[in-house]
């Protein structure tokens, strides 16, 4: 009754935003991402300060025309320092997502277009990884690795994966018993050529919404990782050391901690526009 | 009482509502639910005339063994159940305790106590000297002692019901500040006819309180001990160690009246929690000296001239102020002020002076400047603030340093493998005297190597042991000047800072005894 | 592509015996790994109980009395034989008591967070997603997808941290933290911490939940139904039981994330849970205390999606067939 093909959903689906115009969404997201990779490119460049140099007697002042957003521990201008560690954190965002989408992508054509063990092996894997406590994980890879980026970037690269590879399978399942496979196998075709040529196109759309849904976690998880002690080792500056590092003077200093989640969550809200954006485009194409 | 009515009522309100909601998911775990919670502060059900004071601790106690134990989860446990002979005051000065009197021949051969009249157990025997005794000898065979009696002891005797005698085969000047610690503590002799490990579970001893309700992995409930020596003591009936880990979440707690004081509140929230409107602190000068230490085996370290060259670059001032919000003196030398001998007023530390830094280096084996790293533990926010502050110290004379940021038990193993260059660590006396840091931080020979620095100075080795056997006085206090002047100058470690004790508490509390071994005495306390 | 033609009583009762091999491998492969992989990482037990003014002496003493002086294979096959003899993973290092009863001391207090959370991100979401697919496009629509990603990027520690600051400390509406006795009483404590999971995993349940149902309404049959002339309320019923199904799906997936995972949030408000004890297991190198939350967390991941995954075979056999559309 409810088959999803994707052809039925996006033809189902009544188009309401005019053809040819992207969403509106879509457009805010992309503004809002800009102004911030903007703000996040200029701001260290026109400060009078240096994110990482300390002025002990300028310690934890309150905002004021000559810091916005106060100082920190190290009497550091915070603008500064979110400026400078947007750059890294937008970056890493951006490097720490490719492989495991990459990966994750590639698993779930293959699982999904072939099933049998490949996809048994696949997903047994990806629910073992599920299964497995994420923060023991964490943990494990910032023990080995010492904490910082290369942590990072090898926990998401062995947990990262398993939601393209989940999201990418249902796509291409359900492309897979479609008709015309069954007659471009007939024709000749390699299923090299079939996965790559028809599938992927057809189920990238899918992967890349998630993708961007999976930013907004995969900064938080940073974000959250330097509370516990195991994110971005310092002097790097880094949203997540930052707020971590401010927690504790929350009900006296508002703005250490506070002001480095407003980038956060302004991320978060452009990236959510860009994914929902993207989702309405695909369904209304 | 209206806004007590009123959160009833918003309690109630917000029950039912969220019951209907929850309905589901209730029914899949409500069969578990209700064991779950142990008493905390509110539930003094059986009258009105419980007093209970909450102490919100990070850890939870695991053991009352006092001599295998060391972590101070369980030595603030131990030292409310056990007491010594001899003790200590807020200022760390030795008074006597159990024992009423106590007596060190001229040769430093023989100590003599002679103990209070009226002691007894909290079982309600009598303590006698016999029981002393069999703890001291109880301690000295332990094979996992944690703090290790380390004097030559000939012989521990009971000449009579009253009286303990130990004799020295050579004298040892830090015995009595060593019988001072809790682990040596008076346990009734053989146990009470008890199997050792049942002892602990259930432990007897002199002190204020007795274990009542233990959970290993979380709250500890102390009831008072009738049959205390001070008579009309301890002031409260219940003595309850909650266990909160979160640092922040023990402050709100504190705030709220949820608990009643805290065992060691962050320095940061220390000024907040002065000024509170229900909260106060009380402090006092600590026995800890956090320190730079480096590997002297390093090729880079073995230099005395880089050594010099970064304590000549750090700020220690600004290190102190930044991390430790005014509750800490810059430290000029290894030993805390609040120890005897300690020359922090004295001393000639290597200050903050950019041209000797760069001289220095010029005169070492990498004038042109080196890289290195710092080991600090993660989840340390004042090393963590400290390493970024020698970091930018460092390279303004050319010495490039990284921060290596690792958990605390891959710390531990690393730098007792001597695997590091530099690290960020504390220091801390377990009992009042100088050789307990000293000896620890620059015997080349104990199995610290100087506190895994390999430091190796035959002068100071001498000096040390010599100071060892020197009984009280002049001569002691020039030995210990001596040592500390050639640690200041050649820099095994840097001293930074000498953080206070403090303790974080409800307004109405008053007689807390804050220690400077960051434990606390209860006896006192009332509620007001 | 299997087995229309067989009864189907035995197709299904093939397909639940390759669920219940599917969840016993992924037990293995859980134990297993986590075995190994606790072993190889720098850190010893010994120095984390002993302290730091253990000689060596006595810690090569404790090294052998814990068993981790042995080689990786004998200590493998002893922690075996003591799981399958006994059916725990030994005595935890730090707290000198069995770890099955410390995994099963903190347990209900994490159920009872994970179950009000889950039940306050259904309740929370569905109504919102409902109204949002019912009036796509409109300003409501763009209110309930714009106004929850406020709180997609805000860590769970920022906002516990905030509510505990604002109800708890200056209005004195909830607890602080820790738990209070009685159901009412474990109602009121997890409050606050149920809402602080329930804030961060609302937006995308709400947005794919959205999604699912703007589907189903523009699917043939509901375009039947209307053309039927059914009442906009039967309509919603039917719409409301084909987009529960994957949503359901989905949540199975972040619920199972959150069984072992609501360590920040335990932190936060001073619960005592699992995810707080796997954490000072972790800290303290205690081997068994890992090993034993480690289990039963993924007993419980497994449990849920399997469940999850039988209740949505047992409705759609398209699942069991492999064409399951999970994202």
């Amino acid at each position: 009754m409810t088959t999803r093909t994707a052809s039925s959903a996006s033809s189902a689906v009544p188009a309401r935003d005019r053809a040819g115009r992207p969403p509106r969404t879509l457009v805010a997201g992309l503004v809002l991402l800009a102004l911030i990779v903007l703000a996040v490119a200029l701001i260290p460049i026109l400060s009078p300060y240096d994110p990482i140099a300390e002025d002990i007697a300028a310690m934890l002042q309150p905002p004021s025309p000559v810091h916005p957003f106060g100082t920190d521990q190290l009497g550091r201008d915070i603008l500064t320092r979110v400026a400078a560690a947007g750059r890294i954190d937008l970056a890493l965002m951006v490097g720490v997502e490719a492989a495991p989408f990459v990966i994750g992508t590639a698993a779930g054509l293959v699982a999904g277009f072939y099933g049998g063990w490949p996809d048994r092996v696949i997903t047994l894997l990806s629910d073992a990884l599920i299964a497995f406590p994420f923060y023991l994980l964490v943990a494990v890879v910032a023990f080995v690795t010492g904490t910082g980026m290369k942590g990072i970037f090898l926990t998401f690269l062995i947990m990262g994966w398993i939601i393209f590879a989940r999201t990418v399978k249902g796509a291409t399942a359900s492309l897979a018993s479609a008709e015309w496979v069954e007659s471009a196998r007939v024709m000749g075709f390699s299923d090299w050529s079939i996965l790559t040529r028809q599938m992927l196109p057809n189920v990238l759309s899918q992967a890349v919404a998630v993708l961007v849904s999976d930013m907004v976690a995969l900064l938080v998880a940073i974000v959250t990782l330097g509370y516990l002690g195991l994110g971005i080792a310092p002097p790097t500056p880094d949203w997540g050391t930052m707020i971590a590092d401010g927690q504790s003077f929350l009900a006296t200093r508002w703005w250490v901690s506070t002001l480095p989640g407003c980038a956060v969550v302004l991320v978060g809200i452009a990236l959510a526009l860009i994914g929902d954006g993207l989702n309405d485009a695909r369904r209304d194409a | 009482m209206t806004t007590k009515n009123l959160k009833k009522g918003l309690r109630g309100a917000l029950a039912a509502g969220i019951a209907a909601v929850l309905a589901l998911s209730l029914a899949a775990c409500s069969q578990t639910g209700g064991q779950t919670t142990s008493a905390t502060g509110e539930s003094g059900a059986n009258g009105q005339s419980q007093t209970t004071f909450t102490y919100a601790r990070s850890a939870a106690v695991t053991s009352f063994n006092l001599w295998t134990e060391i972590t101070s989860n369980n030595a603030f446990a131990i030292d409310k159940v056990f007491e010594p002979l001899v003790s200590f005051d807020k200022d760390g000065k030795i008074i006597d305790w159990l024992a009423k009197s106590h007596k060190i021949s001229d040769d430093g051969l023989t100590y003599t106590f002679t103990l209070r009249d009226g002691l007894k157990f909290s079982d309600g025997t009598d303590v006698t000297a016999a029981d002393a005794v069999f703890s001291i000898k109880q301690h000295q065979a332990e094979k996992d002692a944690a703090l290790p009696l380390t004097a030559d002891i000939a012989s521990v005797d009971a000449p009579d019901d009253k009286t303990v005698e130990i004799k020295l085969n050579s004298a040892y000047t830090p015995l009595l500040a060593e019988l001072a610690n809790f682990s040596n503590g008076i346990v009734p002799k053989d146990f009470g006819g008890k199997s050792e490990s049942a002892f602990f579970k259930n432990p007897v001893g002199t002190g204020p309180f007795v274990v009542s309700k233990w959970d290993k992995s979380g709250d500890l409930t102390f009831a008072k001990n009738k049959n205390y020596w001070q008579q009309g003591k301890p002031g409260i009936d219940k003595l309850v160690y909650k266990v909160v880990e979160d640092g922040t979440q023990a402050v709100n707690q504190l705030k709220t009246g949820e608990v009643d004081g805290i065992e060691s509140p962050a320095l940061e929230n220390i000024d907040e929690l002065a000024d509170g409107a229900d909260t106060k602190i009380e402090t006092t000068g600590s026995w800890v000296t956090d320190e730079l230490f480096f590997n002297t085996a390093d090729e880079h370290f073995s230099d005395v001239h880089v050594r010099r060259a970064l304590a000549y670059a750090l700020n220690r001032d600004d290190v102190t102020k930044a991390v430790t919000f005014g509750h800490a003196v810059t430290a000029n030398t290894v030993l805390p002020k609040a120890i005897r001998y300690s020359t922090q007023d004295s001393i000639k530390p290597l200050n903050n002076d950019q041209a000797k830094a760069k001289s220095e280096l010029e005169q070492s084996k990498y004038p042109q400047g080196f890289s290195a790293k710092i080991l600090v533990p993660s989840g340390n926010n004042a090393y963590q603030q400290t390493a970024q502050l020698l970091q930018s110290a460092a390279a303004k004379i050319g010495v490039k340093l990284d921060i290596d940021s690792v958990d605390m038990a891959t710390f531990r193993s690393r730098f007792k493998a001597f695997d590091y260059q530099i690290m960020i660590n504390s220091a801390q006396a377990d009992y009042p005297d100088a050789d307990s840091i000293i000896d620890f931080q620059a015997d080349p020979d104990g199995f610290s190597k100087s506190y895994w620095t390999s430091y190796s100075n035959d002068e100071v080795t001498k000096e040390l042991k010599q100071a060892q056997v020197t009984p009280d006085g002049d001569e002691r206090a020039a030995l210990y000047e001596k040592i500390q002047q050639t640690l200041a100058d050649e820099v095994p470690y840097i001293p930074l800072y000498s953080s206070d004790i403090v303790k974080a508490v409800r307004k109405n509390v008053n007689g807390l005894e804050v220690l400077p071994n960051d434990s606390v005495r209860f006896q006192d306390v009332t509620l007001g | 592509m299997t087995s229309m033609t067989k009864p189907r009583y035995a197709a299904l009762a093939r397909w639940l015996g390759g669920v219940v091999v599917h969840a016993a491998l992924v037990l293995a492969l859980v134990t297993v790994g986590v075995f190994l992989i606790v072993r190889l990482v720098p850190g010893d037990p010994a120095q984390m109980v002993l302290g730091l003014k253990a000689s060596p002496a006595q810690i090569a003493d404790m090294r052998h009395r814990l068993g981790i002086d042995q080689p990786i294979g004998r200590q493998f096959t002893s922690f075996v034989t003591t799981l399958l003899t006994t059916g725990d993973t030994g005595e935890s290092i730090a707290y000198h008591v069995s770890s099955r009863a410390l995994v099963l001391d903190r347990l209900p207090v994490s159920l009872w967070l994970v179950g009000c959370s889950a039940a306050l991100v259904v309740a929370i979401s569905l109504p919102l997603a409902m109204t949002a697919a019912l009036h796509r496009g409109s300003w409501i629509d763009q209110l309930v997808r714009i106004v929850p990603t406020v709180t997609l990027g805000m860590p769970e520690f920022w906002v516990g941290l905030v509510l505990v600051l604002v109800l708890a400390v200056t209005l004195r509406i909830f607890p602080v933290g820790g738990t209070q006795p009685g159901i009412d009483g474990m109602l009121y404590s997890m409050a606050l911490p149920s809402l602080t999971i329930a804030l961060a995993q609302t937006p995308f349940i709400v947005r794919s939940l959205r999604t699912r149902i703007l589907e189903v309404l523009g699917a043939d049959f509901v375009t039947t139904l209307r053309a039927a002339g059914l009442s906009r309320r039967a309509i919603r019923r039917h719409v409301m039981r084909n987009a529960l199904l994957p949503a359901l799906q989905l949540y199975g997936m972040k619920v199972s994330f959150l069984i072992g995972g609501t360590l920040v949030v335990e932190q936060v408000f001073g619960l005592r849970g699992v995810g707080t004890l796997l954490f000072a297991a972790i800290t303290a190198r205690d081997f068994p205390l890992i090993q034993a939350v480690a289990m039963y967390c993924a007993i419980g991941v497994v449990l849920v999606s399997t469940l999850v995954r039988v209740a949505g075979g047992l409705i759609d056999y398209r699942v069991r067939e492999g064409r399951g559309g999970e994202e």
